[in-house]
């Protein structure tokens, strides 16, 4: 076997084993509690709470990932190697420690002078938009970052002896080079948010019908032994994260030679 | 357009380096590599850190950035924005400076057609070859009404074929515009080509400026000689054009035949590496070819430098170390020697 060969069948092997692993799932599967449960109020609202907080959360973390790749791209700066350090800390710590460690800050006089004048994130919606930027900000700098190294300086370099200023050539040229980049980033952060599960429950809680996003109900119903109601939410959250990245991979895949 | 000064630069490689531009002059940069051509250039443009003081007539710029000095820059890669097409990139400065639509729709007409891309206007730069890729990105540098124009090895990236007919109509082209001009080159024929005067850099410092003609009869230091790599200079005595856009060139009783530009000279240039030795009579026309002896022989690291007595004149030939040894060469053998022709360099001084 060559190594084109090898490499292929082992990519294929991978597939197969994410394959049969939702293969499986449909051991389980019964029509009538599929659509039972999809039809009820609390599957549809775990659904739209899912969405609608990885939604917002992916829009926040980009908008404030954006500068910051940018600054990390750029310059060199005093503390830039700490801040790329820190940018790790989701990867290596995980989602649970890193939701204790915001619960252990809601318990200091800060937090909750916070909690008290300002918004409230323990057991709230607010909690479940904390929990995903946390867990999902960093990666999107380093996404955003990687995208942005591959553009040379010397194109904002033109765009100023052209008479753009830095924030013109970065608004008219950078940012159309890695737009693509981005969108890619933006798209693996948006369905990091989506299955969020650690940061989640322990920030937010577990309520019903309040902040139960669909990871959570997932583990609500595995915990109370309910294997079919389980399929069908592990189904959803497959079926609704795979075909969203695959459209917009399909939507954004015209590429621009650099 | 304006006079640059540059003066007492520091930074990077420069060091304390002076320089003056005419208003409407082309000045080559001439060096080997690391000298700190492109460093000057983009301290002209206020893209590095220096100190020291850059002056556009008179006017201190220090202190302003990039986007505000007015400076078009071509650089060596050309970085042609690759998410615009050739009409988007020449217009891209002057959208930015805020232009009227019909201004910018005329100016980027008028280029298109001065530098014979118009053809090209739909095109994106992945689409264009070297040499149209050249042509678009000069267009866009002056596009926005720029006073100056600094270009990095402006025809880097053709042939040498291509390169020679560019630089020639790059040069009218620049003058028609009547824009102070610096661009850095790395062959002084090239230089000498284009420009109204040569700066011959070495290790951040500059060691000469001056017009073409003197720096290559009269070189001031021992590093411009070593640059221009010590020509043999020959007064013409006589010349005579012959029907066949040739012209014959005496000097003492040595007759040479060199291509007629239509000028008249006084002195011929004849770069050592450009005149080949053998041992044995050479077949083929006895054009440009001459027998001589040798009269002093100055062996260097990988060359060796041989003096040889000809009809009079007494000329440099530089040939490789190998090449040497095999001939077994000793002072006083005699020798026949080659004078490449297209290589020759005339003046009017």
């Amino acid at each position: 076997m060559n190594f084109k060969k090898l490499s292929i069948s082992v990519s294929f092997a991978v597939f197969a084993l994410y394959g049969a692993l939702i293969l499986s799932l449909f051991y389980y599967y019964d029509g009538a509690v599929f659509l039972e449960t999809l039809r009820s109020s609390r599957t549809l609202f775990s659904i739209r709470l899912s969405l609608f907080t990885a939604t917002v959360s992916t829009i926040i973390a980009v908008i404030v990932a954006i500068p910051s790749a940018y600054a990390l791209s750029r310059f060199r700066f005093f503390g830039r190697q700490l801040i790329d350090t820190m940018l790790e800390l989701p990867m290596i710590v995980s989602p649970v420690a890193l939701g204790a460690v915001v619960l252990v800050f809601f318990n200091t006089p800060t937090g909750t002078f916070i909690q008290d004048h300002g918004i409230r994130f323990i057991f709230t919606v607010y909690g479940i938009f904390l929990a995903q930027f946390i867990t999902t900000v960093g990666i999107a700098i380093r996404l955003i970052k990687a995208a942005m190294d591959e553009i040379p300086v010397r194109y904002e370099e033109v765009a100023r002896t052209l008479g753009a200023s830095p924030a013109r050539a970065f608004m008219t040229v950078t940012l159309p080079l890695c737009k693509r980049g981005i969108i890619a980033s933006s798209i693996l952060t948006w369905a990091k948010a989506l299955g969020e599960f650690g940061a989640t429950i322990t920030i937010a809680g577990s309520m019903a019908m309040k902040t139960e996003t669909i990871p959570v109900a997932i583990f609500m119903r595995l915990a109370s032994a309910d294997i079919e109601g389980t399929v069908v939410l592990v189904l959803m959250l497959i079926g609704i994260g795979l075909g969203i990245l695959y459209g917009v991979r399909l939507l954004t895949g015209r590429a621009v030679p650099v | 357009m304006p006079k640059i000064e540059v003066k007492n630069i520091t930074g990077k490689v420069l060091k304390d380096l002076s320089l003056s531009v005419g208003d409407r002059e082309i000045l080559a940069l001439v060096g080997p590599n690391g000298a700190g051509k492109t460093t000057l250039l983009n301290v002209i443009a206020g893209l590095t850190d220096y100190s020291g003081e850059v002056l556009f007539d008179g006017v201190n710029m220090d202190h302003v950035p990039p986007h505000r000095r007015g400076v078009g820059y071509l650089f060596q890669d050309l970085a042609l924005f690759p998410h615009m097409n050739v009409a988007a990139n020449i217009a891209y400065g002057l959208k930015i400076r805020k232009y009227a639509p019909a201004v910018i729709s005329e100016r980027v007409d008028e280029l298109m057609d001065a530098l014979h891309i118009a053809k090209l206007r739909d095109r994106f730069p992945y689409n264009l070859s070297g040499g149209e890729k050249q042509r678009v990105a000069i267009a866009r540098a002056i596009a926005p009404f720029q006073k100056i124009l600094l270009l990095d090895e402006p025809t880097a990236n053709l042939d040498a074929q291509t390169a020679k007919y560019f630089r020639s109509e790059l040069s009218v082209f620049l003058r028609r515009l009547e824009i102070t001009t610096v661009f850095v080159i790395h062959d002084l024929l090239g230089a000498e080509e284009m420009a109204d005067r040569i700066a011959i850099m070495h290790q951040g410092s500059i060691e000469q400026v001056a017009a073409p003609g003197d720096i290559l009869f009269r070189p001031r230091t021992r590093v411009v000689s070593e640059f221009i790599g010590m020509p043999n200079i020959l007064n013409c005595d006589e010349c005579t054009v012959l029907s066949t856009g040739l012209v014959e060139v005496r000097s003492g009783s040595m007759r040479l035949v060199l291509p007629y530009e239509g000028t008249a000279m006084s002195k011929l240039a004849i770069s050592p590496h450009d005149i080949y030795i053998s041992d044995s009579k050479p077949p083929g026309p006895a054009l440009n070819r001459y027998t001589g002896t040798i009269t002093e022989i100055i062996p260097l690291r990988t060359v060796v430098r041989v003096k040889v007595l000809v009809d009079g004149n007494e000329l440099l030939a530089e040939l490789s170390r190998e090449t040497f040894d095999e001939m077994k060469l000793t002072a006083g053998s005699n020798v026949h020697l080659i004078v490449k022709l297209r290589r020759l360099r005339y003046f009017e001084v």
